[in-house]
């Protein structure tokens, strides 16, 4: 992403307006940089839901499973009756399944997380800028070839408190 | 460095409150140095008295025959209990959408972890060869011979380990976005260290989509792992057939007193923290008063379950169990059962009424009193049980040794000292979620007033 045109917003309200506008004009591939977690952009964006659930139920089920092996499977591959209990006590089995279930759902969520953002980088974004962690939202047009002129029209028309052409 | 005279503004804008939020993390003064000082001193004492132990021998702590659990489990029981307090706050709240979590729970977080690394010392320190602690672990060895998965001290083993990796991975993900506004303003090797933990945050609405599912899933998972942990903790106690100990109310008891002390000690550190750091414009009184509220609700579960272990020694009509609650409240450990029944019941009362509730230096005090007597909770379920069980003949008195009282004290600045770090070198606060807040207070501000709405 490194050329087209570059918006900054003071305000939510601005952004949220903006990205409407810029839909309408046919720029679907917009990228947004928020200073704030913003269920109303991706609203805005028509973003709906996100794979990391699906990652977060494998985890479940993986770890509930691994919960299954490591009790009943190490109990039956060394049979050794301890309290009167059966060899595979399932009450006391289901704690070991829980934690596992609970352990690998929290580690395949962090991995969705960093595979579905395709993070970590070293280098940031061109378009990005620090005053996007402070209090300004962007909006970044990317232009292929001719078009940067109408694209930057079209930035200058929202609330953009400052507008940068790149590339 | 920040301090109580910091100007904050009553009602802080986004950019506002990354600098306020931020400033304390900066280059620490002399009190700073001086306080951390102390903490490693008393480092120094536990490490001391804990190598000292190692050489000598376990016998160098009081714990003998018949009281083999002593500071040593009620220190770790402690810890644990203290660390309900952060995932509590963060996760429960958050998934009720209790908008008052957002100042708070950062800390409480940091607690959270600090607490388990502070509790998952005292196994260790108890088994004595503590080089032999992999034995609890799960590993394919040459005998073949796995842990005992029937017996609620591997359960422990499980559910405080994934309860520290829950914690810190929960920790971790909401730290993201503010590793990413630390980045952006630090210079040299700071900006490299913290751009290495933001991973190339870069706010871009496809993180925050992800970010936010992710973390509501954490949410999800870590609220009934932290109903887990101290229930299983308890079953440490309840699965045996100690009088005292084999109860069927434990679970839920431990998990009220659990959240009591945590709650507690979130109050006792986050009122010096608020004046030491200048943010008393985003923890106001109402934060406290709202925990304030969670402490005097549980101190009523904690009181009422007092009082159903004794009722339930009565109507089990079983004479060696009247005996063990009778000696509690009147034998040679009474004075630890009073002081737990004042400190717990007694002094939580005064935050019936607002005064108290709004009151930080009352507040603070009260406080401690709740987690000394949450301390002597443990320590009169542990030792009054064992040292008073079936057969006179095997009953007898337990006394802590030097070597214990050091690493108790030891255990505190352990923790102190860990939190001091954090203080200073990660935001107190979460700040996006700060400004997530502000930004709707702001927004709806602007619509309601008609004003500019200046972000």
């Amino acid at each position: 992403m490194s050329s087209g045109v570059l918006g900054q917003y003071d305000t939510l309200h601005g952004t949220l307006d903006a990205i409407a506008r810029l839909r309408d004009a046919g720029h679907r591939d917009i990228e947004v940089f928020s200073p704030i977690p913003s269920p109303e952009i991706e609203e805005a964006m028509d973003i709906h839901s996100s794979p990391v659930r699906v990652w977060a139920l494998t985890g479940a089920i993986t770890g509930c499973t691994l919960g299954v092996l490591l009790t009943a499977g190490t109990s039956l591959a060394y049979p050794l009756v301890t309290q009167g209990k059966p060899l595979v006590s399932l009450p006391p089995f289901v704690v070991f399944m829980f934690e596992l279930t609970v352990l690998l759902t929290g580690i395949f969520g962090l991995v969705a997380l960093l595979v579905h953002t395709r993070r970590p980088v070293i280098n940031l974004d061109p378009a990005y800028r620090t005053s996007f962690s402070v209090d300004r939202w962007g909006i970044f047009v990317p232009v292929n070839g001719e078009g940067h002129a109408a694209a930057e029209a079209l930035v200058r028309e929202t609330a953009a408190v400052d507008v940068e052409v790149q590339g | 460095m920040a301090t109580a005279e910091a100007k904050v503004p009553a009602h802080p804008t986004l950019a506002e409150a990354n600098r306020d939020i931020t400033r304390p993390i900066a280059m620490p003064d002399k009190r700073f140095y001086l306080v951390l000082g102390v903490a490693a001193a008393g480092l120094a004492l536990m490490f001391g008295a804990w190598f000292y132990q190692i050489g000598a021998g376990i016998g160098v702590a009081g714990i003998t025959h018949p009281v083999f659990w002593g500071v040593y489990i009620t220190t770790f029981v402690f810890w644990v209990g203290i660390a309900h307090s952060g995932t509590l706050i963060s996760a429960i709240l958050y998934l009720f959408r209790s908008g008052w979590r957002t100042t708070i729970n950062r800390t409480a977080e940091a607690m959270t972890i600090f607490a388990v690394m502070t509790a998952g010392l005292f196994p260790l320190i108890h088994l004595g060869r503590v080089w032999y602690f992999y034995y609890l672990m799960p590993y394919p060895s040459q005998r073949q011979i796995w842990p005992d998965f029937r017996s609620p001290l591997v359960m422990d083993v499980f559910a405080v380990s994934t309860y520290l990796t829950i914690s810190a991975l929960f920790w971790y993900t909401g730290l993201i976005p503010d590793f990413a506004i630390l980045r952006d303003r630090a210079k040299g090797w700071m900006y490299k260290i913290y751009g290495a933990f933001s991973l190339g945050w870069q706010g871009t609405v496809s993180e925050w989509r992800h970010y936010r599912r992710i973390y509501l899933y954490m949410a999800g998972i870590a609220t009934p792992l932290v109903l887990s942990v101290h229930s299983v903790v308890s079953w440490d106690f309840a699965l045996s057939i100690v009088p005292g100990w084999h109860s069927t109310i434990f679970a839920p008891y431990f998990v009220a007193g659990a959240i009591f002390s945590g709650v507690a000690l979130v109050i006792t550190i986050m009122i010096p923290l608020r004046w030491a750091f200048g943010l008393e414009a985003y923890i106001t009184e109402n934060h406290f008063e709202n925990m304030a509220k969670l402490v005097l609700l549980t101190s009523l579960i904690v009181g009422f379950s007092y009082g159903t272990e004794f009722f339930l020694a009565y109507y089990s009509a079983d004479p060696i169990e009247i005996e063990s609650f009778r000696w509690r409240a009147m034998g040679a450990y009474a004075l630890p059962f009073w002081v737990m029944v004042f400190c717990n019941v007694v002094v939580p009362q005064a935050l019936w009424f607002k005064k108290v509730r709004t009151s930080l230096p009352a507040l603070f005090a009260l406080t401690i009193f709740v987690n000394i007597g949450m301390w002597y909770e443990r320590f009169v379920i542990i030792v009054t049980s064992l040292a008073h069980e079936y057969e006179p003949g095997g009953w007898g008195l337990y006394t802590p040794s030097w070597v214990e009282m050091s690493i108790l004290v030891g255990s505190f600045c352990w923790f102190f000292f860990w939190f001091l770090l954090f203080s200073r070198s990660l935001p107190v606060i979460s700040i996006a979620e700060v400004k997530e807040h502000l930004a709707h207070e702001h927004s709806h501000a602007e619509h309601g007033d008609g004003g500019d709405g200046h972000e």
